[in-house]
């Protein structure tokens, strides 16, 4: 059963995905905005949550699989990607999450995107983007912006920021939004539509650090200064518009789909399960591996 | 008449030198001969000098021998590029093409004075046929079918099929320039008879390839997913398996990195998959953090490490047994990974298979150790029973055990029932942070050291596993010799020289490295007071891990290389010699 052809049949209901392990971020953290989105997303969806593969890597957000009642893996810093894929192709049925932060995801596992992004995996990626490190105590992140001051640059970064919209619009991703925990309501649909997309799905949720982050970046910031794009009117079928708006990342927080392939390519998997059909025919055992050490008399 | 022959060729890349040594073994496979065939390259991509070297025998053979009983150069600087990978000696028969221009008693070659020197006109033939250069390599064949003996229909059927596309005219030329090698051997005898007794045993025999039979016992063990990326000499595993995988209803990614390769297996072991990387050394450096979330995850994976020359870069082309430290402890953290190592390339067959068996058992990663020889070097080995190969799988959780579900539950074996994706009732949170029984995440003293005890605890049984270890010889012997991987192939048969030649000599070849099974170790020390650890590596390092666990008599010494020297058999049974006619040991160490 693919996730689109999933009814949902309204057997679950948004708790049923909530674990009884308390969550350790800091009272007022973003990341609580968006593991209800994600309950909620997958409420809708209707899929048991034993269907479902949720993995992380490691930072604060990279928690958030445990608060879930699907499988989860709470693997290594910057590797859910690779780990994710494996767990897709060895078992397309599943539904699967990939979620993390920002450090995870354009620092030290930035390398992984552009080549999930090329195999058009079906799964979901949620990165939970503070502009922070949170977990080591207060370090520059890979989207924070020029100039800061952190327990690593006492004197002010020296670099720029990673655009993750125009990074994941780059490499030609087929589904890129962004949300936030400010309007809880629109970012439980964006992650719900990101989930029902066939293929790999970023969704870039600004996603404010209490504790070491900005106060222009803090939830009450965001309600001010967030801008639906569909009040845009922006067609989200339009790639060189969506990059357009992406470059504001940073300045502006739009919420929304940037933009949705209307003609994805198709999945890895999908492939992978043609190819093992056409070769299938060709192997009765397992034993049969062995004879092409096999010589023939010519 | 002989029994047992090494033939050495040398020549330049579009020589041919590679697809001459092929057709030889699989003239002789086919008729029954063992057989092993070592290539050896430049560091050239494309050119450059390449060379065979390829041991027949009529019974079984495990290394490819010493000295070389024939040698071919086409070219003189070629063949002196391999240096002491074509040794020449007092009993070699020379061969070289006479459009060198060098006179036989003003050959190249220093500290020997070869049995018999003979230039042969190979350029000249080959241009008479009408193939030039192309089909210097098939006048060889001829010159070897004429000398030796080995099955020319054979070899002329295997020129027909191989060059069958390339049109009828240049299979003409070639059946040509093979003739004219034949008709030259047979008009000029050699003085010292070269011809192959007949075989032991009839009946053809598999060709094979430690790389391409690893991937072959991974498809037989039920793997159902690979992700590697490609690394010198491992690759062919991966280029196997994406020719055949699919059949079988798995999946191979070439992954973006080492990292994301293993990552990817795994995620395929979580969603409960049979899965395997593999990799050499600098790959290895990288796949160590996963390991390490494979191990506290006590997920089942094989990871095979085909070594080659290191550190860093070191020598992607040439064989060292130099990462069995690594592979015992380059983890952070206090843990046990299995490491195995396959003696040859036949032997990767069950080595990898019994990998896949203690990985699902123990659910833990499991490293193979092979190297650049057993991984590349083709050797002939009895046909393969695949249905009398024991596969095992993971312990799945019971209805009870799910009711409810504690994933790392404490047992006696410490060993858990695992669930996977997909599976109701079976929900946890796998996880590289340590974790209760349930999965949650702690940071408590008490439960890291349970969880540690029982993470360590479960790989007591597996040390003693008397069955992966080849032993031979009188078990009360003085004199004890111990060898891993590719090098025991050399020692395997210098223990049957030394026990021939009359010397009290035991043998150990441990197929299980890590953990050191130290039961099975000291209880073949009890009798010894003098010994020999071979291994293809410049610490001993094999030597070094068994002193850590085992009390190693005073009276043991290693012989240890680098990596691209070759240890021979004559050299192993030499130093036994040595160790039998030493006054008897002093007692203290």
């Amino acid at each position: 059963m693919s996730v689109l052809t999933a009814q949902p049949v309204n057997q679950f209901v948004a708790k049923d995905y909530k674990s009884d392990l308390k969550p350790i971020w800091c009272p007022g953290c973003g990341d609580f905005g968006v593991v209800q989105a994600i309950y909620r997303a997958l409420a809708n969806i209707g899929r048991a949550p034993h269907e479902i593969a949720f993995v992380s890597g490691i930072g604060c957000s990279s928690r958030i699989p445990g608060y879930t009642t699907a499988y989860g893996f709470n693997s290594v810093h910057g590797r859910a990607l690779p780990i994710a894929q494996g767990i897709k192709l060895a078992n397309p049925d599943l539904l699967v999450l990939c979620a993390g932060g920002d450090g995870d995801g354009f620092s030290i596992g930035g390398g992984h995107v552009a080549h999930v992004v090329r195999r058009n995996i079906d799964l979901t990626y949620i990165v939970m983007d503070n502009q922070i490190y949170g977990l080591t105590k207060g370090q520059l992140s890979p989207t924070s912006r020029r100039g800061l001051i952190t327990a690593s640059s006492a004197l002010g970064s020296m670099e720029g920021p990673v655009n993750p919209l125009m990074y994941v619009l780059g490499y030609g991703a087929s589904f890129v939004a962004q949300g936030t925990p400010a309007d809880m309501a629109g970012l439980a649909s964006i992650i719900e539509e990101a989930i029902r997309f066939p293929g790999f799905a970023f969704v870039n949720v600004q996603s404010p650090c209490v504790t070491y982050g900005q106060e222009d970046q803090l939830l009450k910031a965001q309600k001010a200064m967030m801008q639906p794009l569909a009040s845009l009117n922006h067609d989200p079928a339009n790639r060189l518009a969506a990059l357009d708006l992406a470059q504001a990342y940073g300045e502006k927080l739009y919420t929304g789909v940037f933009y949705r392939n209307p003609d994805p390519p198709p999945t890895f998997e999908a492939l992978v399960r043609l190819r093992q059909e056409q070769q299938r025919p060709l192997a009765k055992s397992r034993a049969d591996v062995l004879n092409v050490f096999r010589l023939k008399t010519p | 008449m002989t029994t047992d022959l090494v033939i050495g060729m040398a020549g330049s890349g579009g020589d041919g030198i590679v697809s001459a040594g092929e057709s030889l073994l699989t003239a002789a496979a086919l008729e029954g001969y063992h057989g092993v065939l070592t290539k050896s390259f430049g560091p050239q991509i494309r050119g450059g000098e390449s060379s065979f070297r390829l041991r027949v025998c009529t019974k079984k053979v495990l290394n490819p021998g010493g000295g070389l009983d024939i040698a071919v150069a086409l070219n003189w600087e070629d063949f002196l590029k391999f240096g002491s990978e074509l040794p020449v000696s007092g009993r070699t028969t020379v061969i070289y093409d006479a459009a060198t221009g060098v006179a036989p008693d003003g050959i190249p070659v220093k500290d020997a004075l070869p049995a018999e020197v003979l230039p042969v006109p190979i350029e000249q033939m080959a241009r008479e046929s009408g193939g030039g250069d192309r089909v210097k390599n098939t006048v060889v064949l001829g010159l070897m079918s004429g000398w030796v003996g080995l099955g020319r229909e054979q070899v002329v059927a295997g020129i027909r099929k191989r060059l069958a596309r390339k049109g009828a005219e240049v299979v003409e030329r070639a059946e040509k320039a093979f003739a004219a090698g034949l008709a030259f051997a047979e008009a000029h005898p050699l003085r010292v008879d070269r011809t192959m007794a007949p075989p032991a045993e009839s009946g053809a025999k598999f060709v094979v390839d430690g790389n391409d039979l690893c991937a072959a016992a991974a498809i037989v063990a039920g793997c159902e997913f690979f992700g590697g990326y490609p690394i010198t000499p491992s690759s062919e595993i991966m280029h196997f398996l994406g020719r055949e995988i699919w059949r079988y209803g798995g999946t191979m990614l070439q992954a973006e990195d080492e990292i994301a390769g293993i990552g990817a297996v795994v995620g395929a072991s979580f969603a409960g998959k049979k899965a395997m990387t593999a990799t050499s050394g600098p790959g290895m450096s990288l796949k160590t953090e996963m390991l390490g979330l494979a191990s506290i995850a006590e997920l089942p994976l094989v990871c095979v490490n085909v070594q080659r020359g290191g550190p860093s870069t070191g020598i992607p082309t040439k064989g060292e047994q130099s990462d069995l430290l690594q592979a015992a402890f380059s983890a952070h953290g206090d843990v046990i990974r299995p490491v195995l190592a396959a003696i040859s390339a036949e032997d990767m067959f069950a080595v990898t298979v019994e990998a896949f068996n203690i990985a699902e058992h123990y659910q833990t990663p499991v490293i193979v150790l092979s190297d650049q020889e057993v991984g590349q070097r083709k050797e002939t080995a009895d046909p393969i029973d695949a249905s009398a190969v024991r596969t095992v799988d993971r312990l799945r959780p019971s209805a009870e055990d799910l009711n409810p579900y504690v994933r790392f539950r404490f047992t006696e074996s410490g060993i858990s029932p695992i669930s996977h994706p997909g599976m109701p009732g079976g929900n946890y949170l796998a996880s590289g942070i340590e974790h209760t029984e349930n999965g949650s995440p702690t940071a408590g003293g008490e439960m890291h050291s349970r969880m540690n005890e029982k993470r360590l605890r479960k790989f007591e049984p597996l040390k003693q596993r008397a069955d992966l270890f080849l032993r031979a010889g009188n078990p009360n012997a003085r004199i004890g010799l111990i060898s891993w991987g590719s090098t025991a192939g050399a020692v395997i048969e210098a223990f049957e020289l030394a026990a021939a030649d009359g010397l009290d000599v035991k043998l150990l070849v441990p197929r299980l490295l890590y953990p050191v099974a130290d039961g099975i170790f000291q209880d073949f020390l009890a009798s010894v007071e003098r010994g020999l650890i071979v291994e293809q590596n410049h610490q001993a390092q094999l030597y070094r891990l068994l002193r850590m666990f085992v009390d190693v008599p005073g009276g043991v010494e290693t012989l240890a290389k680098s990596g691209s020297n070759p240890i021979t058999p004559s050299e192993i049974v030499e130093r036994l010699r040595r160790l039998a006619a030493a006054p008897k040991a002093e007692t203290a160490r």
